[in-house]
């Protein structure tokens, strides 16, 4: 929420927060700022909130060690760290300055992350919400993505995520330490068809699952096939 | 109706020609599979993985180590292929051959289940190349103890007490 709406009694409540849409919104965001303020476009106001906190310069303050291991695991699956230019980003490496739109999706997500830690966006008491971290990235990352993700958790960062894949959640689950606060939250129709919420801090507890009812209905075909006829 | 026993599970079997532990061949230098069950159309070669202490599980220190990573596959694949062997040499290979094996372990799922499931296809392989004329495995399956109870309820198995 942009601090210009947020009504003057809840001012003082004002908590730093930021939103990764499932759009990536890097590789456009030259000109999209000016754009967005002089014209009524058909965009959403998080593309706007997000680019106005990755423009946001380094803190004054050295980054502590726990927010240098952050970036340098995402450097190390990026290869290379992130760097503005004018209103541009590129991922510098070795090779030179890659420019964003040259970039896969998913990585861009990843670069933003970097920035959102790198400039104290994501410091302890402040939220982060990420729809879908899964979106565009290769499956492999999640397990460097979840890392991170815990790691922010420990250092006092609220996050909040949303997801429908198996090894996002799974990654969750083989990570998570028991001093670490994760609570699932399964959100589903009643058979009233309103949404219902249940919550767990176990990953065997989440139910319903639709992630797991899609497995097992793979799973019960998959051994139907296997099979060959045998109980028919 | 058969029961036999491996490690700490118990399995009992209706309506078989033959159920029988075949690790008991005695040829120490071939791997074996747990059970071998004759039906009428078929012979089932059946592998249980407990990763109790005392059990052959690779790893046991390990067990979700070894099952993620496909170290578990190896053992499982040797076991079935020297069990077939064993079979073909004695003449008795003639129907076709089912493998499934029982993992028992606790957290399994089943987006786990299928990934080793998919594995041992392509271990054994289910699929052999354009050149063979019957296939060493017709089909496989992995399997925990809820999943294989759903699935066999005439092989039904349990935790021994």
């Amino acid at each position: 929420m942009r601090s210009t709406e947020v009504p003057d009694e809840l001012s003082d409540w004002c908590i730093e927060s930021a939103y990764i849409p499932v759009k990536e919104v890097l590789a456009n965001a030259p000109g999209f700022l000016s754009l967005y303020s002089a014209r009524e476009i058909h965009f959403e106001e998080v593309y706007e909130d997000i680019l106005l906190k990755v423009y946001l310069p380094p803190l004054r303050e050295p980054i502590d060690s726990r927010h240098w291991r952050m970036l340098n695991e995402l450097q190390n699956l990026l290869g290379g760290k992130i760097i503005v230019s004018g209103e541009e980003f590129f991922l510098s490496n070795d090779q030179g300055d890659l420019e964003f739109t040259l970039l896969a999706e998913g990585w861009r997500k990843l670069g933003l992350l970097w920035l959102l830690i790198q400039n104290g966006t994501l410091q302890s008491g402040s939220v982060l919400f990420w729809d879908e971290p899964e979106a565009n990235l290769n499956p492999k990352m999640f397990k460097t993505v979840m890392s991170v993700l815990l790691e922010l958790q420990r250092a006092g960062v609220q996050v909040f995520f949303a997801t429908h894949d198996y090894v996002i959640l799974k990654e969750l689950d083989l990570q998570m330490t028991e001093e670490d606060a994760v609570a699932f939250h399964s959100l589903y129709r009643d058979e009233k068809g309103e949404i219902d919420c249940r919550s767990t801090g176990k990953y065997l507890d989440i139910h319903p699952s639709a992630i797991n009812e899609a497995f097992d209905d793979l799973y019960d075909r998959e051994i139907e096939r296997s099979l060959g006829g045998l109980n028919r | 109706m058969t029961v036999l026993t491996e490690g700490g599970l118990e399995i009992t079997f209706h309506n078989v020609i033959s159920a029988h532990k075949f690790e008991d061949h005695g040829l120490t230098i071939m791997k074996a599979v747990d059970f071998l069950v004759e039906l009428p159309d078929r012979y089932l070669f059946i592998e249980f993985k407990d990763p109790d202490p005392g059990s052959d599980f690779p790893s046991a220190d390990d067990p979700v180590q070894a099952f993620r990573t496909g170290q578990l596959d190896q053992d499982l694949k040797y076991k079935y292929r020297d069990s077939f062997l064993y079979e073909w040499a004695a003449g008795r290979a003639e129907k076709p051959s089912y493998y499934y094996v029982l993992v028992a372990l606790r957290w399994l799922g089943t987006a786990d289940l299928i990934q080793r499931t998919v594995a041992l296809k392509q271990a054994l392989p289910v699929s052999g190349p354009s050149d063979w004329v019957r296939s060493i495995v017709n089909d496989c399956g992995v399997f925990n103890i809820a999943s294989w109870n759903r699935t066999f309820p005439d092989y039904q198995v349990r935790r021994l007490p």
